[in-house]
Order: structure tokens, then sequence, then C-alpha cells
């Protein structure tokens, strides 16, 4: 088990090392456009030289990547020229507030999904078990920003029930959050519940489950008891996976209810070529997305008796 | 105020009067004359009135104002360390609610003294002497005074700064690109009185001081930082607590007995950032987020925000436009018949009703508005696939020539504009395709794209967009276009007061800007805004200006 998971961490590692050395040749390659990006469209060649100068960026690239890592590790992620701050003060807020955005989302989309899965799953094919997957795909295939833009037009402008942005201006609000969330869980929730339906009716037709059902155990203890645990295995990777995409994935989400969060910032970051902010938002991210992936698989190996370590 | 009381004013004002009299002005010209020559605006509305019958009827007079409340409004928030080099009117909304211009552009579209309390021109223009408004406090207690004034000046006409002022106040340094301020071009008479010596003449003096880069900053911005978030003295209204880019800005009310200026009735102000999506800030404003938006972005929303009860809209007709630029030292450009080609074959009605539902005037390849009191009206370009083609022919292109535009993806008017006028220009034989792509992006490059599409904000006279965008060398120049007789008929233009006389050389500069097929420009936008039905005495203004004097709040 311990080599298991040194092996993991060390393939994690290397992963955000290529990655790191990929991003960095990829936005610090044209230093000039940053110059002209910092000191504005009327600075001279000479003012952008010296600029380049003073801050470094002239020296050979190999030493600029090293010491970029090295105050990385030490939590500093450079200077926003857009937010004119450095850059951990607005990364780990936004990523505080995605958080927060993705905790709500997960609060309801898991528990919702587990639900409407093993409701489906544990008969298949009956009438609920349509209905729920009829309604868990069409929510899956409409897009964020549609369904952003269809809840918007009903609860923002035709009732006035909720307030149609979310950037909690006056402090938290949890209106704000109704909408996000909801297109969010919309969106998500089909896909675990689909998983869960599936792997809930495999294990339902599971010679075991019939043998605790011809023996005379009640319904309810052969669900909870016996076919839960088994059914939960496939859908815990997905339910893991789904922290990467509500971390980074939900721009589209963020960008239109004007929510400040980590996928609005590295939208905006880009938009405005901001060079740290896009370095910190993409290491992030990927650490994010590596480190997820290898908690899935640990927490997969650890749920799954069948896989043993050698 | 009779005659001879005006021509102690200004020796030119009797002449306006008498032309407001018999006709050979218009109301509107006079009062932008009559103001930009000293006159205060209400003087000058009062003798236009005696004259026309016609008097200023303020909405915000219909009712008695409420104190209090915060006004929050939806805009974007930059960074708005240094006001010299500010190149958004958002920044301009920022910081004009603490630092204050010496000359305030109006809704009506005419400059009127501000910190400046009156001006004085010499019969050449070339010498204006402006008088400071006396008992004017920073809100670090400091007097405001002629320093405060030349430090500004003195900076702005510094080129390391990179101020577009530079452009703008041309005459008060040397021809050249590059040349510092001159010796004696400022000179400070006494504590408020300040005496302007231009190398060229220039009518438009007091209305570039209107300009958001132009906001006066205190005499010791720079030795105190030389950032005004960190630092925000200023002689305004109101006092900024918070600021925060891509937030928020927001703004507690001065001590009323400290602040010079008219009544105030709000409490404070919140700018909030809604971000580059249209509809968020629509939607905040809906559901009563916000009480007011710095602007509609798209005019798609103009038929929405109409058909909802709860919200005002606000329309102007402005010398805003887009201008489909060609860079004159770049390939092919740089063959004068290839960009006339490119404009023989626009149809600016179409364009106007296609891109822009409408909603404004056609354009004509000049970048001088019908709504300037200067502009002349000379013959508008038709389209002429014939002409094109041939043109292009000559300019060795027989079979057609490939070129892309640079344009932004948002606001949408912009890109759909480059779209129609790619299909416009194609059956000339020219493919044209069009590069949308984020704003920051394009204006990294919009002084260096060879073909780009620019909007550019209001102006109230014809000859300060020429003398920003077209004069030889200056920095906003976009299109490097450069031709002498352009710029000795624009000085000449700068130096004539009589309007019907600056008339004739503007169509001179029209067809010459015609003719050398500069740009493209497609219509000039009319634009709006919008608010809640609680805003009491906003008013729009042509360079989206916010100026929250006259407004207060309903309660509800």
């Amino acid at each position: 088990m311990l080599i298991f998971l040194l092996k993991r961490l060390g393939f994690m590692l290397l992963t955000m090392l290529v990655v790191s050395i990929l991003l960095f040749l990829v936005l610090e390659i044209n230093v000039e456009n940053l110059a002209t990006r910092v000191l504005g469209q009327f600075s001279t060649e000479e003012q952008r030289q010296i600029w380049l100068e003073e801050n470094g960026y002239l020296r050979p690239i190999y030493i600029r990547y090293l010491e970029w890592i090295g105050d990385m590790l030490q939590g500093d992620f450079g200077h926003s020229t857009r937010f004119n701050v450095p850059v951990s003060e607005i990364l780990f807020d936004r990523l505080g507030n995605t958080g927060l955005l993705a905790l709500c989302v997960f609060g309801v989309m898991v528990p919702l999904a587990l639900t409407l899965g093993i409701l489906a799953g544990m008969r298949e094919g009956s009438s609920m078990d349509r209905s729920i997957t009829f309604f868990s795909v069409l929510t899956t295939s409409v897009p964020e920003f549609a369904s952003a833009v269809f809840f918007s037009a009903i609860f923002v402008f035709a009732l006035g029930w909720l307030p149609g942005t979310s950037g909690m201006a006056q402090g938290f609000n949890w209106t704000e959050m109704v909408l996000p969330v909801v297109v969010l869980v919309l969106y998500g929730f089909g896909y675990i519940a689909r998983m869960m339906r599936a792997s809930m009716a495999e294990v339902m037709q599971s010679p075991y489950i019939r043998t605790a059902i011809l023996k005379g155990l009640p319904y309810r203890r052969v669900i909870t008891k016996h076919a839960l645990r088994n059914a939960l295995i496939a859908p815990f990777t997905v339910i893991i996976l789904q922290i990467n995409w509500l971390l980074s994935g939900v721009i589209a989400v963020e960008y239109f209810f004007s929510y400040k969060g980590f996928g609005a910032l590295l939208l905006e970051a880009s938009l405005n070529t901001d060079i740290d902010v896009i370095q910190g938002c993409a290491i992030v991210a990927v650490f994010v997305a590596v480190g997820t992936q290898t908690l899935a698989d640990i927490g997969y190996t650890y749920l799954n008796p069948r896989i043993r370590f050698s | 105020m009779n005659k001879s009381d005006l021509g102690k004013v200004h020796a030119a004002l009797p002449r306006l009067v008498e032309d407001l009299e018999h006709g050979r002005l218009k109301r509107r010209a006079f009062l932008r004359t009559a103001t930009l020559l000293g006159l205060s605006a209400p003087v000058a509305y009062a003798v236009a009135g005696t004259i026309t019958g016609e008097y200023p009827v303020s909405r915000a007079q219909a009712q008695e104002p409420r104190h209090g409340g915060i006004l929050r409004t939806s805009m974007n928030i930059k960074d708005c360390s240094d006001p010299a080099i500010y190149d958004w009117s958002e920044k301009g909304n920022v910081a004009r609610q603490v630092i204050e211009p010496l000359v305030m552009l109006g809704p009506d579209n005419i400059a009127r003294p501000w910190l400046a309390e009156r001006w004085e021109a010499s019969e050449d223009l070339k010498t204006w002497t402006f008088y400071l408004r006396q008992g004017v406090k920073w809100n670090n207690g400091d007097d405001f005074i002629a320093d405060d004034v030349i430090a500004n000046f003195t900076r702005w006409l510094d080129p390391a700064t990179g101020s577009s002022n530079y452009g703008r106040f041309a005459a008060l340094r040397g021809p050249d690109d590059g040349d510092p301020m001159l010796d004696n071009a400022i000179e400070k008479v006494d504590e408020h009185t300040i005496r302007f010596n231009l190398r060229t003449a220039d009518l438009a003096l007091p209305e570039n001081m209107t300009d958001y880069p132009a906001l006066i900053v205190h005499r010791r911005f720079v030795e105190e930082g030389g950032n005004f978030v960190e630092n925000p003295v200023g002689t305004g209204p109101f006092l900024l607590q918070e600021f925060a880019i891509g937030q928020r800005a927001v703004f507690t009310k001065r001590d009323a007995a400290e602040y010079w200026g008219p009544e105030i009735y709000l409490d404070g102000l919140e700018f909030l950032d809604h971000g580059d999506d249209p509809a968020a800030s629509l939607a905040a404003l809906a559901s009563g987020q916000v009480d007011l938006l710095y602007r509609l972005f798209s005019i798609d929303q103009v038929p929405a925000i109409r058909q909802r009860g709860g919200i005002r809209l606000y329309e102007v007709a402005t010398a805003q436009t887009g201008v489909a630029r060609m860079k004159v030292t770049e390939p092919p450009f740089d063959n004068e018949m290839v960009r006339q080609a490119v404009a023989a074959c626009i149809d600016h009605e179409v364009l106007l009703d296609l891109a822009y539902q409408n909603f404004g005037l056609p354009g004509e390849n000049h970048h001088v508005s019908p709504v300037h009191p200067e502009y002349a009206e000379i013959p508008r370009p038709q389209q002429d696939y014939d002409r094109a083609r041939q043109l292009l022919a000559e300019a060795g292109y027989p079979d057609g020539i490939d070129v892309s535009i640079d344009c932004v993806a948002q606001p949408t008017w912009e890109s759909n504009t480059c779209q129609i006028i790619a299909e416009m220009v194609r059956p000339a034989g020219i493919n044209l395709s069009v590069n949308i792509m984020p704003g920051g992006t394009y204006w990294d490059r919009w002084l260096t794209a060879p073909f780009g599409f620019t909007s550019w904000t209001h102006r109230p006279l014809g000859v300060t967009v020429l003398n920003l965008g077209y004069r030889t060398g200056v920095p906003w120049n976009e299109s490097s276009y450069s031709n002498p007789e352009f710029d000795r008929l624009l000085d000449q233009a700068n130096g004539t007061l009589d309007v019907d006389a600056r008339r004739e050389i503007m169509a001179q500069l029209e067809a010459i800007m015609q003719g050398d097929a500069v740009i493209v420009q497609p219509f000039w936008r009319a634009i709006h805004t919008a608010s809640s039905d609680r805003v009491q005495g906003f008013e729009i203004q042509p360079a989206e200006e916010h100026h929250y004097h006259g407004v207060w709040l309903q309660e509800g």
C-alpha cells in the first residue's frame, strides 16, 4: 500500500513538473508583449527594455524558471498586472469563493444524484427508472450557459424572485448562490445519477443479492446492507472527479452570474494577458486535477477489496 | 447682459449674438462657442433664451430632491492609478467623483466652467487666461491654486509620461513628436490665474480640458507616490473609501461644508463590476442589485429595456463611432488605391441598419460628426464596385487581394460591423477575414495592426478628434497618417473662431480624409443606458461621463 501511495504521489509530482515547464515556456517566451502590457501602449522601446532589465526578464529562461518554481513553492505567485496586487492575494480569495460554490453544489448534487440513481437502479425498467433517466439525461444535455440564460429569464426577469448576479457585493447573500448552484447541480447531477443507476442495476442482478432476497431478508436491508456498498464504488470516482470540474471548469457559470470565482479569474487573466495570474491559476488547476485523480485512485483502491497490492 | 457687457467677456461675443439673432448661427452652436469663450453656461442659456425663446428645463426640477441613499452603478473597475494615462471612460468615472476637471462637459455637449471659474482668449486665440475658482479645498486641507494646474500640465506635456494629453494640448509644446513643453507655455499670473501661451491658435483649448485624462490631481501627486488609488486626494464631492480592480469602488460623500460645488444629494456611491458579459449588468439592474448602468453594452438590449417596467432608458446622439482604419505605412495599405478600393465598397446606410439597428447616423469616412458644430456637409461616399475593382487592378491586384482586420469580441456591434464590411468588400475581390479577439489582446496592438477596427468615444468638437487621431506623429494616430496639407488646415481650423469660416476649412479637411481613404467609418452611434425608476436627475452624457451632482434617489 505504501509503495502504491508513493508511486501515485511521485507520478503526481512528475506531471506537475512537466506541466509547469510547458506552461512557463508558452507564457514567458514573449516578454516584450508583457512589458507593453505593464507599461502601456505609449511606452517606448527603451522604457520596455529598462523594465525588462529591472525585473530580470532578460536573464536566461532556465534561471527564471527555477526562480519561479522556488517562489511558487514559498507561496509567491508573482504580481498581477491587471489587479495590481500580488497574485496570491486574489488567487486564494477566488479559490475560496469557488470552493464555497463547489461545496454548495456538492451538498445538493451528490445526495440528490445518489438518491435518484439508487431509486432508478433498484427496479430497472420501472416507470420511476424511466422518469429519472429521462430527467437526468435532459438536464445534463443542456449546457450550463443555456440553462443559466433560461433560469435567469424566468426567475430574474419574469418573476423577479432572485438576484441576477452573484458578485456578493454586499457580503455573503445566500439568495445570490441559488441560481449558480441550481444551474451547476442540474448540469452535473445527471452524470453521477446515471453512473449510480448503472452500478446499482448491475449489483441488483448479482447472485448474492438474489440469494439475500430469496432467503427472505427485508428488501430495505438488502439495499442498504448488501447492495449499496458495492454499488457506490463506481460513482465514487465520478464524484471525486467532479471536484476538478467544479474548481476550474465552471467558467461559463461564474462569468454569466458575475461570480468572483477561480474560473472567472482565469478567464479575466487570459483576456488581459495577465501572465502571472494565468501561471498561478494554471498551476493550481493542474494541482487540483492531478490531486483529485490521485485521491480517486487511492479511494477506489480502498473501497474495492478485490484490488490487491503485490 | 447686453452686448457691450458681453464684449467685456470676449470681443467676439457680440458678433455671436448677432449671428444668432439673424439665424446665421444655431442655438446649440451659439451656446457651445459662447461658453468656450468664457461665458458661463447659465448666462449663455439666458442670452440664447431671450433671442430664441427656448429655455432649458431640468427634469430634476420637477420634484423636490430627496437627500440620502447610496447610488449603485454597474461598471467595470479598471486600474485607476494614474489619471494622466487613463485610456477608458470608466477610469474617468471612478476618478471624477474625487478629482475634477478645469472645464466640464455637460449632458448638452456644452463645456462649462468647473475648477476654472472663467477664461478669456486673445483675438488670435493664442493666449488664454484662466481664472481659477477661489475657495476650493483639496480633501487634504490644502487650497486649490495655480501650482496644481501647472504641475498637471507640465506632467502631461512630458513625453515620458505617456499621456494622451500630449496630443490634446499639442499647441503648448514643440511641433515634433517628442518635443517638450514650450518654456513660456504656462505663466502663473497669480495664485488663481494662469495664462496659456499657445504655439498655434486653438479654439478647443477649454473643451480639451473636459476629457477624462485631464482631471486635475494635487500638485504633489508624484512626490506623494503618484498613485491616485492609494492617495485619493481631490477637490471633488466624494471620498474614495474602497477600491478593488474587477470588483468595486466605494465612495462616501464629503462634508458639504468642505465642498465648493453644487449640493450633493447622495450619501455615497458604489461602482460594482459585473464583468464583461453585457447580460450580467442588465440582470443586476432588473433584480435591483444596482440602480444604474454605466451604459448598455449591446444595442440588442434596447428593445428588452423598453418593454420592461420600472426601468428608465436614456438615449443621446453622439459623436461616438468606430473606425476601420488602415495603417498607411503597412502594406498593402501603404498603397492609397487599395484603401480607396476598400472605401468604395461600403454602403453606410446598410451598415448602420444591419450592425446598429439604425440607432445613429451614417458615417462619411472623415470622423467629423453631424453633431459637431463645424461639420460641413460634403458628398457621402457611395458604394461603387466598378471603381473598387478598377482601383485594385491599378494598385497591382487585378485578381483580388487577401487582407484581415482585427477587432474586439465585445461589444458585439464592432465585430458585427467588421463581418458586414467583409461581406461588402467581397464582390470587389477583397477577401477580408475578421480576427475577433478579446479586448485586452486588441488594445495591445491597436496602434500597430495593419487593419483594425477601433471604437472612438465622443468629443465635443470635430477639430479635437482630428487633432487626436490624424495629426502627424500624435500618440493616438493609429493609422500613422501624415499629410502636411491636412496638418496645416487643421492648424488653421484650430484658430478659426467663426463657425461658418471654420466649417469651410473643415470641408477641405473632410475631403482630404475621404480622398486619402484613411478610414472606413461606418456610422455615428446613439448611445444608451438605463436606470431603475428610483434614480432621479441623472442625464446621459455623450462622452459617457457620469456626473452625480443633481442625482437623487426616490424612496422605495
